[in-house]
């Protein structure tokens, strides 16, 4: 059966040594060609492709966005001028890692390790591990949700606040919900500590939106937003609340 | 080291200053009624052994340094001093009458001058303390000396560091991905394969050349910038777009090298390539009551990531233009939500 692959990046040149390299290949099938990270996450949704050779700077959704979206579902080969992305490139279990400018035969050891890969059908944690390798120590300035082919991304000053349900978080922005397959913790790491305040278990709050908080009929305490919404404050969250504002 | 007695020059200039020290109190003695010649033979070997005695001011000097001490602390410790020396002064002063009034011709004098005791120790305290102010002014005056020596050493290293991250600002992700855009031609477009080799060449050769120099007219800065956005536009095709208006009077200014360079590069990198559609760089360079400026526009991502590092070429820029220029010369930036602009003013200088 055909290798089927998707070739993304945001320059016409670059994707066209990687086509004229695939033709002289045999029982590859070129499915799509993505100019940037959208119509990438898209092509992922629409074809299922086996394999992703992914170019890491680009417009919009740079190539580790768009593994952290779509890496579950595809193999991916990164292909890049840069070196120093390397290491971090392994650590979200890519494939491969093509140096521009490069020869057929080293993309062709990189489909042949792809189709080992492949052959062996290993589920990884691939979201976890991206978000993991997340440049730090700077703090995200958006959220990535998918949904389907659709990526919608979230700047975090628009977020409200983040609600844990089950094996998903909500995020609440602009007056809409957003799931997303994470852990509350792993958000609550992403985001500025100085701006976003976990005040329960489940709740994670941006502090601009606090309006005040007061205590209840059975002496719980509750943050009252901007928008006249209720949230429930754990003691301990209390504490970190008081923590910041002092 | 002392910085009377270490240096010859300065040593003669102390002696001679005592010398007309030793006229004054000449003076002064026969006002109060020693004959010329008594008054120096008494005052010349005093004078001379006092000078010395007051180069140990250097010691007082060292010891409590103006900067770091007290008022209380440098008054105090100048008149203990001039008292102490002012004090020695006044005992060699009565040993040297008792040995002239042996000799019958000064007897008299040594009479007179028991009278004088406390205008000698006041003398001898001013005269101290003149030393000290003296000593005081010379270590100023060499600490001055080394912080500028100091400064000078400063500023020319920075310069060769500066010029040595110049020579290496040719970004290397620039030449491999040329590199990777030859590649993709060679099998495509032969003939543009080998254009492209010919520009990035022509580009190296450029930058390398005029690094080296101290200024070039703003025709060959130009020249560089062109080639280098000619070489990119291979690679982003129709997202690179190019509008250039260029005043032709401005090509002779004198610029410092790779001026514009850095700029245009930020215009591309942290500009054009996080645009789906690309975009316009506009350049516009105009001469006008004999200043130059020098206007660089790009449109940019507004939601992109500010974890961009384009402030190193800004502020080398703008750190080059003031080490030119100084004050004459401006440089200007907008960074609005989808466009950026810099702005830069300058003097217009000719070679002729």
């Amino acid at each position: 059966m055909a290798l089927t692959v998707v070739i993304v990046d945001d320059e016409e040149l670059a994707r066209a040594v990687v086509r004229e390299y695939l033709a002289a290949m045999p029982g590859v099938d070129i499915v799509a060609e993505c100019a940037n990270g959208f119509e990438a996450v898209k092509a992922v949704s629409d074809l299922h492709p086996d394999l992703l050779l992914l170019d890491v700077q680009m417009p919009k959704l740079d190539g580790f966005e768009v593994m952290e979206l779509v890496g579950r579902d595809v193999a991916v080969v990164f292909v890049t001028a840069y070196d120093q992305y390397a290491l971090r490139a392994f650590d979200v279990h890519a494939v491969d890692y093509l140096l521009k400018p490069f020869s057929a035969e080293r993309l062709a050891a990189a489909l042949g390790r792809a189709r080992e890969r492949l052959g062996r059908h290993e589920a990884l944690p691939i979201r976890e591990i991206a978000a993991a390798a997340r440049p730090s120590p700077s703090y995200t300035g958006r959220i990535l949700v998918r949904d389907g082919p659709r990526v919608h991304v979230l700047p975090v000053r628009k977020i409200d606040y983040v609600q844990a349900q089950d094996d998903y978080v909500c995020f609440r922005c602009d007056g809409k919900d957003y799931l997303k397959e994470q852990t509350l913790a792993q958000v609550e790491a992403s985001l500025d500590p100085a701006k976003f305040v976990r005040i329960h278990r489940s709740f994670v709050l941006n502090l601009d939106r606090l309006a005040r908080v007061e205590l209840d009929a059975r002496d719980n305490r509750i943050a009252i937003l901007a928008d006249g919404r209720r949230l429930p404050v754990s003691r301990a969250g209390y504490a970190r609340l008081t923590g910041i504002s002092n | 080291m002392h910085p009377i007695l270490g240096r010859v020059e300065r040593l003669a200039a102390y002696l001679a200053a005592w010398l007309v020290v030793c006229a004054l109190l000449a003076a002064v003695f026969t006002r109060l009624g020693l004959a010329s010649v008594e008054a120096l033979a008494l005052l010349l070997p005093l004078c001379l052994v006092y000078a010395f005695v007051c180069l140990s001011a250097w010691y007082v000097s060292r010891a409590v340094p103006l900067r770091s001490s007290s008022v209380i602390q440098v008054l105090t410790s100048s008149a203990l001093a001039a008292s102490i020396a002012s004090g020695l002064w006044l005992g060699l002063t009565e040993a040297w009458i008792t040995v002239l009034s042996s000799t019958e011709a000064f007897a008299p004098a040594a009479e007179r001058y028991a009278q004088q005791i406390p205008f000698v120790f006041a003398a001898g305290v001013l005269l101290f303390l003149l030393a000290l102010a003296v000593h005081y002014a010379l270590l100023a005056f060499e600490v001055a000396r080394e912080a500028e020596r100091r400064q000078l050493a400063l500023e020319l290293l920075t310069r060769d560091a500066e010029l040595r991250a110049l020579r290496a600002q040719i970004d290397p992700h620039f030449l491999y991905n040329s590199l990777n855009s030859i590649s993709a031609l060679t099998a495509s477009d032969p003939a543009g394969a080998r254009r492209m080799c010919v520009l990035l060449g022509g580009f190296l050769r450029d930058t390398l050349s005029l690094s080296s120099r101290q200024r070039i007219p703003l025709a060959e800065e130009l020249a560089l910038a062109d080639s280098f956005l000619s070489i990119e536009q291979v690679r982003f095709g129709a997202r690179l777009r190019v509008d250039r208006r260029i005043d032709d009077g401005s090509a002779a200014c004198l610029v410092p090298p790779l001026l514009l360079q850095p700029l245009v590069e930020n215009a591309v990198t942290h500009g054009i390539a996080g645009l789906v559609d690309g975009g316009v760089i506009r350049l516009e360079i105009s001469r006008r009551n004999g200043h130059c400026s020098i206007r660089l526009e790009n449109p940019c991502e507004p939601e992109a990531r500010p974890a961009r590092t384009g402030g190193m070429g800004l502020d080398n820029v703008r750190r080059r233009l003031d080490a030119m220029f100084g004050p004459d010369a401006s440089i200007e930036i907008h960074a609005g939500a989808a466009q950026f602009r810099v702005e830069l003013s300058l003097p217009c200088t000719t070679s002729e």
